[in-house]
């Protein structure tokens, strides 16, 4: 969202009207607020879930517990927590799969794997949709808040301090949590890279 | 062979570069759609708010009650005794009859 088109939304007269339940204000903030929204439902989506389905879910939490909202935080900053809070909780359902497995990789996808496994050079800008398909499948074996951590710092390369306006965590426990998700694609590496040679 | 962390540290370099999707708008209806259904639901606020009103009611009309029943506490107990009011004519007749 632009600094002028934050400018022309007049975001506390839109919540008070929301709060007087005019349905007008009510859509105004949708749309306020869906790049926002969309963005992190896309980044954090679980398999098999439609994002508008989750982006709607969001919302109904938003204007659910709007009465909570106390001004502590920005109001952007407290819709992103209940964003990222509704994306961990799907990643949480969903049934982690047991094993990454070559066999389970796209011809464009192992490719990609085999280039950073053994090549020292940095992989070709071409391939990227492939590299980011095979991102996705990795984080897929980390821990829902390790996975979102890992997204925010190494893909979307957001601060520390980004990172915990987003989701109300401390600096520390990012740290953690991004150590421990490194540590985890480490080993990943390393057992497909046994594998490879076998 | 490389490290493995330089891997993925290559990997999501790349994964970066990937061309990021722009379409960032609500889809037509979906804001209208919310909106109703956000404001369809009861909101609980409202609920907690006339909760002490009612109890405020409550107790308003229990101590009512008790002050009427002090105020009225000899004719309920000579009813409830069964003594007759000498002047009902009801009670005349039926006792007659």
């Amino acid at each position: 969202m632009s600094d002028d088109v934050e400018a022309a939304f007049d975001l506390a007269a839109c919540l008070d009207r929301v709060r007087a339940r005019d349905q007008i204000a009510a859509r105004e903030l949708v749309e306020h607020l869906h790049p926002l929204v969309i963005r992190i439902v896309r980044a954090h989506l679980p398999r098999r879930v439609a994002e508008e389905d989750l982006a709607q879910e969001v919302f109904m939490k938003v204007f659910t517990r709007l009465g909570q909202f106390q001004g502590a935080v920005p109001f952007p900053h407290w819709v992103s927590r209940i964003a990222v809070t509704t994306c961990i909780d799907h990643l949480r359902a969903q049934k982690r799969r047991p094993e990454f497995r070559w066999a389970d990789l796209s011809e464009n996808e192992a490719d990609m794997l085999d280039a950073v496994l053994t090549s020292e050079n940095d992989v070709s800008v071409n391939d990227a949709l492939a590299a980011r398909e095979l991102v996705a499948k990795l984080l897929e074996q980390l821990k829902p808040a390790d996975r979102l951590v890992i997204q925010m710092l190494d893909l979307e390369q957001k601060t520390l301090l980004e990172i915990s306006q987003l989701t109300g965590w401390s600096t520390s426990l990012i740290k953690v949590r991004a150590f421990r998700a490194r540590r985890k694609l480490q080993k990943l590496f390393e057992q497909l890279q046994k594998k490879e040679r076998s | 062979m490389k490290t493995s962390g330089s891997a993925w540290q290559r990997l999501a370099a790349a994964a970066r570069h990937s061309p990021e999707r722009n379409d960032d708008a609500a889809p037509f209806g979906f804001s209208t759609r919310i909106a109703a259904l956000a404001l369809a639901v009861e909101q609980p606020v409202e609920g907690v708010r006339v909760n002490p009103f009612w109890w405020r009611a409550l107790g308003a009309a229990l101590a009512l009650m008790i002050v009427s029943i002090a105020a009225n506490y000899s004719s309920i107990s000579l009813t409830a005794d069964g003594d007759l009011d000498p002047f009902d004519p009801v009670a005349e007749v039926l006792t007659t009859s």
